[in-house]
């Protein structure tokens, strides 16, 4: 092991991240390079005056002092409060639309029926009006029944178009 | 009470919780303006600015991460922050470096032991501020502050081989300008 490698590991070693088998040959290389160990005692002198400092108290009074300022602070943003329950709704609201967008697809829509569709519904025959025409003995009245037809206005009612 | 029974609490409107949460962690939040300001009046102001924006920014919080870290990470945006408004996000020489200011009442309430070992923590602290910002903020968070390296991980947002690496290198520079007032094989040298 050369020493690039121990300083490194000397590191780790203070942080107590090194595994077992490197702490053995750190161990074997400390006890031969003595710039080695002094680098491990300064490094570990170092790390205790930084970790020496507890954490410092704040000025007194801090939650006395901080409280009004989070009162106003939420009286001038109060919709944030609302925004976790605001994000938790959006699913919500996706699900109903998704329901009522099937129940629209799915249900049968009324279509529009053809005249001759609409008279078989009720049950009437599309040639019930012209057979009064067949049905005509004199062969002029058939004539005049059948020349009056044709001039009057077309109806869809009057015959099923193909 | 855990920080995540308080942190839900809190999100449903309880200003006890929060008040808690603050109690927890106001030294903490406190201790890290602290370490980059130099100054206590400063950092106090930043300790408060930090726990409102945590408020108000509280439920955006969802728990991917701990409380902790979360507020670490508001913390060190808005610290860093201040510092780029003051200008002094650029690397600090040591002279511009403050002691800490105390008031004569808090100067004469402490003892001789507590004046020694803060006088020792400003002088290894100097050295800290004088490293670049990248290195700072990281020898703050672990060594300083003894946050955990996947904490400083997800705090910055760099992956933990960038944590490692840079921590390695502002040790190495820590300990390059600390060498003189280093201990030898157990004894002090005068600080």
């Amino acid at each position: 092991m050369n020493c690039k490698k121990t300083e490194k590991r000397i590191l780790r070693s203070l942080d107590g991240r090194l595994d077992g088998r490197s702490a053995g040959l750190l161990l074997k290389h400390l006890e031969a390079c003595p710039s080695c160990r002094k680098a491990e005692t300064e490094y570990r002198s170092m790390l205790a005056l930084l970790r020496d400092g507890k954490d410092a108290a704040p000025l007194p009074r801090f939650w006395e002092r901080l409280e009004p300022r989070l009162r106003e602070g939420r009286e001038i943003a109060p919709f944030l409060f609302w925004e976790k329950w605001n994000l938790r709704a959006i699913p919500a609201f996706l699900a109903i639309v998704a329901v009522a967008g099937a129940a629209l697809i799915f249900t049968p829509q009324a279509s529009e029926l053809t005249a001759s569709e609409a008279l078989l519904l009720e049950n009437r025959s599309p040639l019930t009006e012209t057979q009064a025409i067949f049905d005509a003995e004199k062969p002029e009245t058939r004539n005049m029944m059948l020349i009056f037809a044709s001039l009057e206005e077309k109806t869809s009612a009057r015959r099923p178009t193909p | 009470m855990e920080d995540r029974q308080l942190v839900r609490l809190a999100q449903e409107g309880s200003p006890t919780a929060f008040e808690e949460l603050v109690a927890k962690y106001q030294s903490k939040v406190f201790s890290m303006a602290l370490s980059f300001t130099r100054n206590r009046e400063a950092a106090d102001d930043l300790a408060q600015e930090v726990f409102l924006k945590a408020y108000l920014a509280l439920p955006r919080f969802h728990g991917k991460s701990e409380f902790g870290t979360w507020l670490y990470r508001i913390s060190i945006n808005h610290i860093k922050d201040y510092l780029r408004k003051k200008g002094r996000a650029k690397e600090v020489s040591l002279d511009d470096v403050q002691e800490i200011a105390f008031s004569d009442k808090e100067q004469t309430e402490r003892t001789e032991q507590e004046r020694e070992t803060e006088a020792r923590r400003t002088l290894v602290q100097r050295f800290v501020q004088g490293l670049p910002e990248k290195y700072r903020v990281i020898v703050t968070l672990r060594d300083i502050q003894g946050l955990a390296y996947e904490q400083i991980s997800q705090a910055l947002h760099l992956s933990p081989g960038t944590v490692d690496s840079r921590l390695h290198r502002a040790r190495r520079m820590l300990r390059k300008k600390l060498a003189p007032y280093l201990l030898r094989e157990g004894g002090a040298n005068e600080l």
